[in-house]
């Protein structure tokens, strides 16, 4: 940990990269204020949900953190809890990293539900033990305290056996909290296109793969595209590992979309085709998420790390568009369709498009990510230390 | 113990929604979009001019199911949906937090966000506005002018609704789900 003076934490080199970066923390910064303003001037009332479409943005972007938050904490066990050696250099970025895009996504879920204060009184005096909700938010409390020891234990007073001790315990509550956040959905039994096992499971998998990205983005950043040999060896095998998780993915995917279609079942099949003809799959997902990182690690043979650096561009905003298009996507079909009124056409698909207000607290969120990072950089030394 | 429920003689419904302005008042539900505990589907009429079918055509009162196996019981984190006297579902303002889950799990539409208290309401079959009054109807039922709605106790056998059920043909909606919902449309 470092001793900084206030001027010198917001002095940095004036390249046009640390440049544009600067001012695009400092705009989401302001803009997640903006929406935070809005929000408590007047409530929900800023935000597009409605009674048939109850979760939007700032869910989806709450998943996407936390999604962030757990990969990057599964990247970083390989090394100093698994003990890979060509790892053990991540783990201090990655769990710095695990902390501050799970903080940010903290940030926004406590602008999306409505008492927070009421959740942290009621969590514990009148758990809901059947609840997925419930089993998500302990969780990942309890993990948000590990992972904050395994910080404490690399970067501020370094004990490995503690710092690994911490690890493991980081690491399985995260496994259980996120693969619970996958329940949230899986659980649905009122909604088919989301109901079943898939979802715990499959949010394993998006983490991993969101981890990749991140440590991917995290050292681009860091080393300017200039890579040490040390984090050349380490990044052709993490792009292996990427290469492998997008493979699996994508057979993952490919087989949820068959089942779901086959038989042609009320509900499921018709939201699932609905799904994937939108370009948010198709271009977001598959395109941006999956195949361009994909076809990049398979033609170089994962030896292209620039461009993978570049591909984790895309690959982060396919993973923007995954956990969006699963909140939406679990919410398109109406629960009655039936019209209400004489002269109205009969329910179809639930629409949705983010408020102003969702999006400047949903991508403000990332602004808050930025800059907290920005700080972790500067106060702590968050590249391997000679000692380790 | 009272189990209560609903039977409806939906064929009987002639779309007034005397219902929907009773529910409102009794229970002091805004008069706003999205803001409704009860509400009457229109099914269209089937065929095409000049054969419609006008006996196709019907109306659907519906509501809270107040469900034996209620997934908006099993997902609320902190207990705040509860089952209450009589085995309806029931919420609790003061521990509801606003998660919207219950929203998300309900398969009926039931639930919605009151904007002056932030927390979820839904059909409480007035519990709180007339039977606790001493009340033993709805206000939507007291107020239907053909009838078409029968609230009362499940397991009393000599209950209006029971000897309803007993006598008459029904359909659940969405039984498939296991939720075991206690409104019946009289076929």
């Amino acid at each position: 940990m470092q001793t900084l003076s206030l001027k010198k934490l917001f002095n940095f080199e004036k390249t046009p990269l640390n440049v544009v970066m600067a001012f695009t923390t400092v705009a989401l910064l302001a803009a997640f204020m903006a929406g935070a303003v809005a929000y408590i001037l007047h409530g929900h009332h800023v935000y597009n949900v409605t009674r048939q479409h109850p979760w939007g943005l700032l869910i989806a972007m709450y998943v996407f953190f936390v999604v962030s938050s757990t990969g990057l904490c599964i990247i970083s066990s390989i090394g100093h809890v698994f003990g890979i050696p060509e790892f053990q250099q991540i783990g201090k970025r990655a769990i710095a990293g695990a902390i501050i895009t799970i903080s940010a996504g903290f940030a926004v879920i406590g602008l999306e539900i409505g008492h927070p204060m009421t959740m942290l009184i009621y969590n514990v005096l009148t758990p809901g033990l059947t609840s997925a909700i419930w089993w998500m938010g302990t969780l990942y409390g309890l993990y948000l305290t590990f992972i904050c020891l395994e910080f404490f234990f690399l970067a501020i007073k370094v004990n490995h056996t503690f710092s690994k001790i911490f690890g493991i315990c980081g690491l399985l509550v995260g496994l259980a909290a996120h693969s619970n956040l996958g329940a949230v959905f899986g659980f649905l039994i009122s909604r088919p296109s989301a109901n079943g096992v898939f979802y715990p499971v499959y949010f394993i998998l998006s983490a991993m793969i969101t981890g990749c990205y991140l440590v991917f983005l995290m050292y681009g950043f860091r080393y300017k595209m200039n890579f040490p040999e040390k984090i050349v060896i380490m990044l052709v095998k993490l792009s292996k590992v990427l290469g492998m998780l997008l493979a699996v993915l994508i057979f993952f995917e490919a087989w949820k979309i068959l089942t779901a279609l086959y038989g042609d079942m009320p509900e499921r099949a018709v939201t699932i085709l609905h799904a994937i003809k939108h370009p948010n799959f198709w271009f977001g997902e598959l395109i941006l998420g999956m195949l361009i990182p994909f076809v990049i690690i398979l033609v170089s043979n994962a030896k292209a790390i620039k461009a993978t650096v570049y591909a984790s561009i895309t690959g982060m905003v396919g993973i923007f568009f995954m956990r969006y298009d699963l909140v939406h996507d679990t919410l398109l079909y109406p629960m009655t369709t039936l019209k209400r009124a004489e002269y109205q056409v009969a329910p179809t698909f639930v629409e949705y498009f983010p408020s102003a207000a969702e999006f400047a607290i949903g991508f403000g969120g990332i602004g808050l990510a930025l800059f907290m990072y920005y700080l972790a950089d500067k106060v702590f030394n968050l590249d391997e230390s000679s000692n380790h | 113990m009272a189990r209560y429920g609903m039977a409806l003689n939906y064929k009987n419904c002639i779309n007034c929604r005397a219902c929907e302005s009773a529910c409102k008042e009794e229970n002091g539900v805004l008069l706003l979009k999205d803001h409704y505990r009860i509400w009457v589907g229109v099914k269209e009429a089937e065929g095409q001019f000049p054969n419609i079918s006008i006996a196709s055509q019907t109306y659907h009162p519906s509501q809270c199911q107040h469900c034996d196996n209620a997934p908006c019981q099993q997902v609320c984190p902190t207990n705040a949906t509860y089952y209450g006297e009589g085995g309806m579902v029931m919420v609790d303002p003061t521990k509801c937090i606003l998660c919207t889950y219950c929203i998300n799990a309900c398969p009926y539409d039931a639930r919605y966000v009151d904007t002056r208290t932030n927390t979820v309401d839904k059909c409480t079959f007035c519990s709180d506005t007339r039977l606790a009054n001493g009340e033993t109807t709805t206000a939507c039922q007291a107020t239907c002018p053909t009838k078409v709605r029968v609230f009362g106790d499940l397991d009393d056998p000599n209950s209006e609704i029971s000897v309803l059920l007993a006598n008459k043909e029904y359909r659940q909606v969405k039984e498939h789900l296991g939720t075991k919902p206690k409104l019946f449309y009289i076929l």
